[in-house]
This record gives C-alpha cells, sequence and structure tokens, in this order.
C-alpha cells in the first residue's frame, strides 16, 4: 500500500512539489512563529530562571516583573527573619538612560544585585572578571547587545545617569523581553543609576532552609504585609503570561502560526482530492473486485502521511534556516525538542485532516460507478 | 451427459430506479444462469438494462426484487459489509477503459488488486508476475499502461481481474476501444480461460463478431431477458 500510495502521490511531480511546498510553507510558519514566541518568552523570564532562589518576594499587586513596584529595606529584613529562610539576596530592576561613547544615549534595564549574591549572577561570561561586580560601578553588558550600547571590549568606561560606569565582564545571549539591553551592577549603583532612592529595591531572592518546601515558604511569606511571594516557576510562569497574555504578543504568533495550519490544509487537501478524483475509477474497479474501504482509505492516509513527512523535513530546514537568520537581527527563535515533535505530529494529523474530503468521497464511491460511462 | 450446476443464478430480477412518477425499470423478472467453463455473452441496445444486469450479477447493486445465487447460495440477503469478501472470492472485473493505475507498472497494477484482494498474501508480486505470464505479458511487466498498446492493457486487466482465482470474469465491452485483430485476441485469451480454466466470462458487448468466442448469447430489450441462444460452433 505504500507502494501504491507513493506512487501516485510522485505521479505528478509538479503537484507534489506544490503539495511538499504548501505543507512546508505551513511547518516552517509554525517553527518560526511558536519558536520565536518561546524565544520572546524564555527572554521574559530569563533572569528568574538562571536565579538559584526558591522564592521570589516583591510588592504587593506587583504583576509585571519588568516593572515591578519597589519595596524597602524593613521588608528586607522581614523576609530574611522569617522561619524557614535561609539566605536572602537583594535585586533591584529598574530603567536608566546610558550614555553613548558618541554622545548619544540608548534606555538600559539595570540588574542590581548585593554585594556578593550568590542567588543570582550574570552567566554565559566570555569576557573579564564578573568578581568585580561587586565594586563601585563596576558593570556587565551582553556582547549581542554591542549594537546598541557600542561597548566591545571590557574596561570602556560609560555614564549612566550621569553616574560613571566601568565594564568589568561581558556576557553573550543575556537578553531582556523589553529590547532594553541588561546592564549588571551592585545594588548601590543600580540605584543610582536608576534614580531609585538609598534603601529601594524590587526583590527579595529567598534560598529555602534544608527541609522547607518552597511552597509553603512563599505561603508563609505572602503573608507579611504588603508583600507577595512566589515561587521561581511561579514568578516565571507571572513573567511570561504578563506579556503573553496581557500585550497579545502571545496571540500575534499563534494566530500567525494557525494561518500556516490552515494554509497547509487547504494545499494538501486540495492536491489529495485531485488525485482522489482522478483515480476514482482505479479505486472504483479495486472495490469492485472486493477490496474493502479500509484498503483504500489506507493509501489515500499514507498519501497524507508522506506529505506531511515530506513536508516536515524540508519545513524543518527552512526554519532552521530562518533561526540563523534570526540571529544577525538578535531574535531568538527557540526549537524545543517539545516543539519540534508537537509539530511532525501536528503536521501528519493536519494532513489526514486535508485527506477527510478524499476519505468521505471514497466511502461513498459506489463500486457499481465503474460500469457508468 | 449431465448439465454442471450453474456458479451464478439470477432469479425473477427486478430493479426499479427511482419511486413515485419518476420510477424506471431498469430490469424486470430476469432469469439467468452463468455455468463454469462458458462464455456468456450480453447483448442488447444501449440502455437495454445490459449494465444493470451484470450490475446484480457482479453483487455490485442489489436487485429491487427476486434472488441472486452464487455457487447455489442467496447472497441477494447478505449484509452489505459481507459482499466485499464475496465479490473478492468469485469476481474478477474488465472494463473497456481499462481502469489501470497509470503510476504503476504492469505487475504493480496486479499485485495490488491481489494485496487488496489478499491483505494478508505474501507473494502477491511472484503471483502477479505467473499472471502477466499466462497473459502473454512476460516481457511487458514493468512497463506502465502509457508504454502499453491497447490490448496489452486490456491484458493487464484481466491478468488484474485473475487476482484471487475467481470463478467469474465479468467484462463490461472489453474489446469496445480495440482493433480487431486486438479485440479477437482478447476474446480469444477470455475462451482460454473459460476452456481451459474452467472460469465463467460474461462479457457485455454490442459486437456481434464476437459470437464465434461465445457458448451462449442473452439478448436484453427493454430490461428483459428476451432470449438466450446457444451457439454452435460446428463447422
Amino acid at each position: 500500500m505504500w507502494t501504491l500510495a507513493r506512487k501516485i502521490l510522485l505521479h505528478d511531480r509538479i503537484k507534489f512539489t506544490v503539495a511538499a511546498a504548501g505543507v512546508s510553507i505551513s511547518v516552517m510558519l509554525v517553527l518560526v512563529q511558536i519558536g520565536l514566541y518561546l524565544g520572546f518568552m524564555q527572554n521574559a523570564s530569563n533572569l528568574i530562571d538562571h536565579s538559584t532562589a526558591d522564592v521570589w518576594v516583591t510588592g504587593e499587586g506587583s504583576e509585571n516583573f519588568d516593572f515591578s513596584a519597589p519595596i524597602d529595606e524593613r521588608a528586607f529584613y522581614k523576609v530574611a527573619s522569617t522561619p524557614g529562610v535561609a539566605r536572602a539576596e537583594r535585586m533591584l530592576l529598574g530603567f536608566g538612560q546610558f550614555r553613548l561613547a558618541d554622545g548619544g544615549t540608548q534606555g538600559v534595564q539595570v540588574i542590581g544585585l548585593d554585594p556578593g549574591a550568590r542567588l543570582l549572577r550574570p552567566w554565559h561570561v566570555v569576557a573579564g572578571d564578573v568578581r568585580r561586580l561587586g565594586e563601585p560601578g563596576a558593570i556587565v553588558t551582553d556582547v549581542t547587545e554591542a549594537p546598541k550600547l557600542k561597548v566591545h571590549r571590557v574596561g570602556e568606561r560609560r555614564e549612566i545617569f550621569g553616574a560613571r560606569a566601568e565594564v568589568v565582564a561581558l556576557t553573550h545571549g543575556i537578553r531582556s523581553f523589553t529590547t532594553s539591553p541588561f546592564v549588571w551592577t551592585d545594588l548601590d549603583s543600580a540605584r543610582a543609576y536608576t534614580l531609585y532612592p538609598a534603601d529601594r529595591f524590587n526583590f527579595v531572592m529567598v534560598e529555602a532552609a534544608p527541609g522547607v518546601s518552597p511552597e509553603a515558604l512563599a505561603q508563609r511569606l505572602s503573608a507579611l504585609p504588603n508583600l507577595d511571594a512566589y515561587t521561581t516557576p511561579q514568578m516565571s510562569g507571572r513573567a511570561q503570561h504578563y506579556w503573553s497574555a496581557r500585550t497579545g504578543v502571545g496571540a500575534g504568533f499563534f494566530t500567525t502560526a494557525a494561518l500556516g495550519i490552515v494554509v497547509g490544509l487547504v494545499v494538501v487537501g486540495q492536491i489529495l482530492y485531485n488525485g482522489t478524483l482522478e483515480h476514482l475509477r482505479e479505486y472504483g474497479t479495486l472495490k469492485a473486485m472486493g477490496a474493502r474501504n479500509s484498503a483504500i482509505l489506507r493509501v489515500i492516509v499514507y498519501q497524507a502521511l508522506i506529505s506531511a513527512l515530506v513536508g516536515f523535513v524540508l519545513g524543518g530546514g527552512l526554519a532552521l534556516l530562518a533561526q540563523h537568520a534570526m540571529v544577525a537581527a538578535n531574535l531568538t527563535v527557540k526549537l524545543t525538542p517539545t516543539l519540534v515533535v508537537g509539530t511532525a505530529i501536528l503536521t501528519a494529523v493536519m494532513c489526514c485532516a486535508a485527506a477527510l474530503l478524499s476519505v468521505v468521497k471514497v466511502l461513498r464511491l459506489d463500486p457499481a460507478s465503474v460500469f457508468k460511462g | 451427459m449431465t448439465t454442471p450446476a450453474p456458479i451464478a443464478a439470477l432469479a425473477g430480477v427486478t430493479k426499479i430506479y427511482g419511486d413515485g412518477d419518476t420510477q424506471v425499470t431498469a430490469l424486470a423478472d430476469a432469469d439467468l444462469s452463468i455455468y463454469p467453463g462458458e462464455i456468456l455473452l450480453i447483448e442488447g441496445p444501449s440502455g437495454s438494462g445490459k449494465t444493470t444486469l451484470i450490475s446484480i450479477l457482479g453483487l455490485l447493486m442489489r436487485p429491487t426484487r427476486g434472488d441472486v445465487f452464487i455457487r447455489g447460495e442467496r447472497v441477494s440477503a447478505l449484509r452489505e459489509r459481507d459482499l466485499p469478501p464475496l465479490r473478492a472470492g468469485a469476481f474478477g472485473f474488465v472494463f473497456q477503459g481499462f481502469n489501470l493505475f497509470p503510476a504503476l507498472t504492469a505487475q504493480e497494477n496486479v499485485a495490488i488488486a491481489i494485496k487488496m484482494k489478499q491483505p494478508r498474501a505474501r507473494n502477491a508480486d511472484a503471483e502477479a508476475r505467473r499472471l502477466l505470464a499466462a497473459v502473454g505479458l512476460a516481457n511487458r511487466m514493468h512497463h506502465k499502461p502509457a508504454d502499453l498498446s491497447g490490448g496489452q492493457k486490456q491484458r493487464v486487466a484481466i491478468a488484474r481481474a485473475l487476482a484471487g482465482d475467481p470463478a467469474i470474469i465479468v467484462g463490461d465491452e472489453p474489446t469496445a476501444a480495440l482493433d480487431t485483430k486486438t479485440a479477437l485476441d482478447v476474446m480469444a485469451l477470455l475462451r482460454s480461460l473459460a476452456s481451459e480454466h474452467g472460469r465463467a466470462v460474461v462479457v457485455v458487448t454490442h459486437d456481434p463478431r464476437l459470437e464465434r468466442f461465445a457458448d451462449r448469447v442473452a439478448r436484453v430489450e427493454d430490461g428483459r431477458v428476451t432470449a438466450v441462444d446457444t451457439i454452435s460452433h460446428a463447422a
């Protein structure tokens, strides 16, 4: 049956090329659109996901990780003294104006950490010494943001809101959702760079004591006045959900991906249906000679699956090319194994669904019709 | 000498299409028996009911009234889902337009019919080669229909009809698209299938020249089997 399906499908090379092109464009759209979405979502919770904190504490009612309400030192000490807390570190996340070498400015997202912070540190360090981050005015930037910040090497000096900053290390691939480049520094410098008051910051990262569950600790810390606490997975999910749901970003990407599926459905459906019509007399002859519907339907479904396989391989290749091309535009297309496997299954289901019209046609085919004309 | 039992029979078969004022009686009270080893021609003008008759005989259509018997078993009352295996075991069909898959070689066209009739068949390719050799196409097995002459295509179709070793071959104007010599060659092949292998061959035709290959001719007019004549081949 596979042979029959393959030969019928490949008999008209042009039609098969059109079908394969339809499926591959569909596959590429799904992979690239959802991959871009996952890339953006990865950026939205990048800092949280790379921390080793068990619980994140923030100001009450803060919905957006990137624009979280400030909290003060009293909150930090209340958190740090709560039973079950093994370690607590402050973090500030605010916006500043980075003075460029050519005199222009660039908005940046400043990350301020406690001196000696352990729960969150810059990762993927490619140059310099990140241990100097605790020194006043020391900053770490990302090499992929060099076109925006015009910072290319360790030792370069700039100003952020008029305060001096020296690049002590460079990372690779740590990017924000807001598109403002991250600048890592110590807590006091961060306050200067973001014009925050001296006792203010946004988050307390908490390490739970051995034997204490993060969920129970988050619940306990949420009971403190004017504070909300979340486990790290919860905090990551909130950060992603805000940008995905509140801004319509998710709907945009998924709508385009859905359109890709519709394109695939229509193209494959039309090609398979035409092929079925062209071979209706032959199928009728087989039915007349005793072939069961299921045997003929297998031929049609196999054609759909062959289209899916070829389209998926070609579309996957196109998606890899797009992923490579988008690196230059500082866009991350995150092709996870789950996405790839899910898209493969989706493609197979899409092609089988596209074969439904043909299936109905064959089921309704009266074998006596072979005697008519 | 005793007359063999019929391999298939129609008894009082009537077929009415439509209902009310649009009713058309395509076949009325037809009786017909088909015997192993014979060629039965069915002749009649267009619209006389020939196609309806062979459709009912081939279990492709249910009669409005009357019974169909295959090997003595009344099959006209069987459920729809029981008919395909019965057809697979009893019938092979040959058509004027050949109805071969253009993408498949001669061998593949025959093998696919074997696999569809007998899903568990493990030697379909070898059996297809044997059948093609039997119809004189041993040297054309790997040719596609587009590379075969009309006569060769019809031989492939006959080989395909033989898939599953059916007892009855039904031909719907199988020589209509062929030139005279090729048509006679095809009929000679069908004659040998009947004589040497004991198959019944039922052929619908308008061509009286084919009578020389037949044992009997059933004449159909206005939905009625008006005569069944035995052909004398005495030289």
